[in-house]
């Protein structure tokens, strides 16, 4: 079995199942602990909080702005980016159709290729800062920086497959394959959770907030 | 060797020297030669004595046979076989059984170490060699035997080089390719199934005018016909960077002859030079003729999912192995945090 | 070092006459309490972690992506830039602790060794950040993408920090106090009576106390019965002035909770009870929590679910009682021809939701509102929440974190400066005193008092 056959099946499907053991294993083992009941008398319902929080903390506050506005953009930038290239790319979209049966009209190769650059310098410079920044250097670990690597490298191996830049095509888009497996692979035991917890987080505080009449 | 000389056998044969100077520029492109190398591989192959060959088939469908001696027109190509004097051949030979095998004996004996040894077809190394014998003996014994005094050995088509459908999974008959058995010999890969007939006459030419074997890509293919994917010398190349592709093969996208990546072309990850010489006298090639490249000049290319899946896609992704999963996460995230309940209970209990 | 301070509380006298009322600076720290070993304190520390991890908290933990933008949210890193302020940095212990011993992944976190075990050696160098630089004002939840509630988490690793014996002297001390003396600050309900009855005197305001029957429980904050006791007449006056039902009681008046802010779970909720009861008790229809910030947050957020179910009275801050005093009519105020800005209390603004209340008030006395910038929900603390104030080693960097304060007052050029909080105002009686600064916090209470137009009633 070569290298590519490897990624596409064995390696791929292996990554599915820890993927999917991972991420129902760490949601549930929190979403299934205790609450306790809130007796306090609510100044006004709480559930329209659960919705609020996730708008309010899309964005920083007026007074916050100056101080966290470049993280921000950063932030967004890969964010936006990697929605970007992996779910409008053609070839991913045939990944996704292949596996759930849907699809989408895809952005031209062009463009994906401008915003995988974009996403690759944004993630480099948020590398940086957490290198620089004395507050980011003190609380980074292993998780960020691992974390930083598993998702940087489907990002560089598949522009490199696509430019066919440094091995053949075959062995690139293997590599690619393999980085994304490693990324699932990782994903539900890292910070990549936050994906699926940032909902519930700002769901809780928005819901707390809006009991007591204020927001977060 | 015979003693005519090449030159002398073509003139025999009403060759002109215009167009067999033609060909050896043709060839010479073909391989991405130098400039005056033409010429050089003209006067070269004038001059040579044509050198015994033994060509041996296994567990083959003769496709590869017919692609080199049905061309489409009587040409040079299909001269190939006046290069050489092809001492032994099932297919071809004429005579047969013990006058056959008598010939195989004499070629052996009067060119040890000089002759060339070119193999269509897998060998069967299951059940001691057993699937396939000629007369009497097993193809892996053949091998070994002929390939001991050979100067080279020529796997023609995907079968002799890397085992082929033969060895498809499951592979019932142990079935490999050459170089799994013949470790001490120059080995030539011509694989494609079949392989282009001018590749073969190309490296023949190469190993005739420079009395070497071409250079090699890792997978032992010359590199002047698989140095490059088919996707990117193919002509619907364009189509594919603009984004433009044929979603089913009876679709305006597939008439107007846009990019065959979605439905599963394997032209990225396939190296030969099918988009570039073509076949039937450089006339067209699959994906020419409408349908995606199915890789067949690849390593394991019939184990390697469907031909109609587009090359981004996974294989082999389970449902039930999700569902599974799934069903497994949630056991563990249950369990955990009952766990963790418990836990709590314990220290608020005291215990 | 390892003395334990409950031996010594007679050597532990307070010291009411500064600008803030704390214990006297102690001749020797005892940052530890109780004789144990190191594998016990841990062992207690870790037990009372894990006790806390519900799913709120869980959540918390699990999506922090180490952004770091709470530092820039947060007064500590704001004025120092010592990365160590981070609020999340804070947590650090507390979140090593969640992983290895709660969270989903605990067993493969243990088994494999990923996250070592936390030391007491890490909890006392902890200490510093848990208690002495998080006042616990909940502006780092505004920033978090997150919004991770890190104000809450930190109160929660303080019932593992107190339970192992790990508390700030002075914390300890005015808690341990509370819990004995019913009064962190010596408030004892004797002295309590004591005062009140002295302002009745001294402001010819007729008083209530112990009435078997009241419609408002009246409970005080101890920093206002030693140190700023006018509040006590200055609500009487509005008391009386809409002719209420009204009662002080010695069985539950003291409104400050230093159970929570040590991290005593259990005597939080023995001086919570406490109150509760005396109101069921007077049949009262609302608690009155004084001008004291996380009096608001201990009985109007976390009473009834201390007391295990829904609470039969109101409980309100008295910005929001004034506020609807003056809404509905029932309480007319003069006109105040000053300007003022305002300091939000951070459990009464940002962490209570009481935020438009004293806004409400100002306007019916007519000032000129000028507000500081990034202020209401967005305030900067004072510095002195959380109970910091009364940590005399971390006076240093409370003062440099009032500077901000300053700064912010300075800017609206308002004549006056008012707050709801007692806590508020002794901090910044202390920071005007070593700043010599030239501005004074005046009690918005205490305005309203004094401008109630009496021909009213």
């Amino acid at each position: 079995m070569d290298l590519l056959t490897f990624a596409r099946g064995p390696a791929l499907q292996a990554a599915f199942t820890i993927f999917l053991i991972g991420t129902f294993w760490r949601l549930l083992g929190v979403l299934l602990l205790r609450r306790k009941l809130d007796h306090s008398e609510p100044r006004q319902p709480a559930l329209a909080g659960a919705f609020k929080g996730q708008i309010a903390h899309l964005w920083p506050y007026q007074p916050f702005a100056s101080r966290v506005m470049a993280s921000y953009l950063l932030g967004y930038a890969f964010h936006i980016g990697l929605v970007v290239v992996i779910f409008f790319y053609l070839p991913h979209i045939l990944f996704i159709q292949d596996l759930f049966g849907v699809s989408w009209p895809a952005l031209p190769h062009a463009v994906v290729n401008a915003v995988g650059g974009i996403t690759l310098m944004a993630l480099v410079a948020l590398l940086v800062k957490r290198l620089m920044n004395p507050v980011t250097r003190l609380i980074s670990n292993f998780d960020d920086y691992f974390t930083w690597f598993v998702t940087v490298t489907p990002l560089v191996t598949g522009m490199l497959a696509v430019a066919q830049v440094g091995a053949r095509y075959e062995t690139l888009l293997a590599l690619h394959l393999l980085s994304v497996a490693l990324l699932l692979i990782w994903f539900p035991f890292g910070k990549l959770m936050h994906a699926f917890f940032f909902v519930a987080a700002r769901a809780t505080t928005g819901m707390i907030f809006e009991r007591r009449g204020t927001h977060s | 060797m015979t003693e005519e000389t090449l030159g002398e056998c073509l003139s025999r044969h009403g060759i002109s020297r215009r167009s067999f100077l033609k060909f050896c520029t043709v060839t010479a492109s073909l391989m991405a030669l130098p400039p005056g190398a033409a010429a050089q591989m003209a006067e070269a192959l004038a001059r040579q004595r044509r050198p015994s060959v033994i060509w041996l088939s296994f567990q083959e469908c003769t496709g590869c046979t017919e692609s080199l001696t049905r061309s489409y027109a009587p040409s040079l190509e299909s001269l190939i076989f006046d290069f050489i004097s092809l001492d032994y051949h099932h297919t071809l030979s004429a005579a047969a059984g013990h006058q056959v095998e008598a010939a195989l004996d004499k070629a052996i004996a009067d060119n040890h170490g000089n002759y060339l040894v070119i193999v269509d077809g897998s060998i069967p190394l299951g059940a001691k060699g057993a699937y396939s014998t000629v007369a009497g003996v097993s193809n892996v014994e053949s091998l070994k035997r002929v390939a001991e005094g050979a100067a080279a050995v020529i796997a023609v088509g995907t079968c002799a080089a890397y085992g082929g459908l033969p060895m498809a999974q499951p592979n019932p008959t142990g079935a490999v390719g050459v170089s799994e058995l013949v470790k001490d010999k120059p080995v030539v890969n011509v694989p494609g199934c079949p392989p282009i007939p001018e590749v073969m006459t190309g490296v023949l030419a190469h190993f005739l005018t420079f009395g070497s074997l071409p250079e090699l890509d890792v997978h032992g293919r010359p590199l002047a016909f698989f140095g490059d994917s088919i996707h990117n010398r193919c002509y619907r190349r364009p189509f594919y960077d603009q984004g433009k592709f044929a979603k089913r093969f009876d679709d305006a996208g597939a008439r107007a002859g846009w990019c065959l990546y979605e439905l599963g072309c394997k032209g990225p990850t396939t190296y030969n030079a099918c988009a570039t010489v073509k076949w039937n006298q450089g006339l067209t090639f699959p994906i020419q003729s409408g349908h995606g490249c199915i890789g067949c000049s690849e390593p394991n290319f019939w184990d390697k999912g469907s031909f109609y899946k587009p090359l981004s896609t996974a294989e082999s992704i389970a449902g039930g192995g999700m569902i599974a999963a799934t069903t497994v996460g949630v056991a563990l995230g249950a369990g955990a945090a009952w766990i963790s309940r418990k836990r709590q209970d314990d220290i608020v209990g005291g215990k | 070092m390892s003395g334990d301070v409950s031996d010594t509380t007679e050597l532990q006298p307070l010291d009411l006459e500064s600008s803030r009322v704390s214990v006297q600076i102690p001749a020797v720290r005892y940052d530890q309490q109780g004789e144990m070993s190191d594998d016990e304190r841990i062992g207690i520390a870790m037990r009372n972690f894990v006790k806390d991890f519900g799913r709120v908290a869980a959540i918390y933990m699990e999506s922090c992506v180490h952004c770091g933008a709470c530092a820039e949210a947060c007064h500590y890193y704001v004025q120092t830039g010592d990365p160590r302020y981070t609020p999340i940095w804070k947590l650090e212990p507390f979140k090593q602790a969640y992983k290895r011993e709660a969270s989903p992944l605990a067993p493969v976190y243990r088994l494999l060794n990923l996250k070592s075990k936390v030391t007491v050696k890490q909890l006392r160098e902890w200490q510093e950040l848990i208690y002495d630089s998080c006042t616990m004002c909940g502006r780092c939840t505004m920033v978090c993408p997150m919004s991770i509630d890190i104000a809450t988490l930190v109160g929660l690793a303080r019932h593992g920090m107190f339970q192992a014996g790990l508390v700030p002297h002075e914390l300890w001390a005015v808690a341990e106090r509370a819990k004995r003396e019913g009064s962190p600050l010596g408030a004892t309900a004797q002295v309590f009576e004591d005062r009140v009855d002295w302002m009745g005197d001294e402001h010819e305001v007729e008083m209530h106390m112990n009435e078997d029957q009241a419609d408002y429980l009246v409970t005080m904050s101890s920093i206002e019965i030693q140190k700023y006791p006018e509040s006590m007449a200055a609500i009487a006056k509005v008391m009386n002035a809409i002719d209420a039902s009204w009662t002080f009681h010695s069985d539950g008046y003291e409104a400050t909770n230093f159970g929570m802010l040590s991290g005593n779970a259990e005597w939080q909720k023995a001086m919570t009870v406490k109150i509760i009861e005396t109101a069921i008790k007077v049949g009262a229809k609302a608690v009155i929590l004084p001008e004291c910030g996380h009096a608001y947050g201990a009985l109007r957020w976390q009473g009834a679910n201390q007391y295990g179910k829904p609470l039969p009275f109101r409980v309100m801050h008295v910005s929001e009682f004034l506020a609807e005093l003056v809404t509905n009519g029932r309480l007319k105020l003069n006109q105040v021809d000053r300007s003022v800005t305002f300091h939000d209390p951070c459990q009464v603004s940002r962490r209570g939701g009481a935020t438009q209340a004293p806004r409400v008030v100002l306007k019916a006395l007519g000032v000129d509102l000028r507000e500081m910038q990034d202020s209401a929900e967005y305030n900067w603390c004072c510095g002195g929440g959380g109970g910091v104030v009364t940590i005399h080693r971390a006076d240093a960097l409370r003062y440099k974190t009032f500077e901000i304060k300053m700064r912010q007052v300075n800017e609206t050029g308002a004549q006056m400066l008012l707050s709801t909080c007692a806590n508020c105002r002794q901090t910044f009686d202390d920071g005007q005193e070593h700043f010599h600064w030239d501005k004074t916090m005046h009690s918005l209470l205490e305005l309203v008092a004094d401008n109630i137009v009496e021909t009213e009633q």
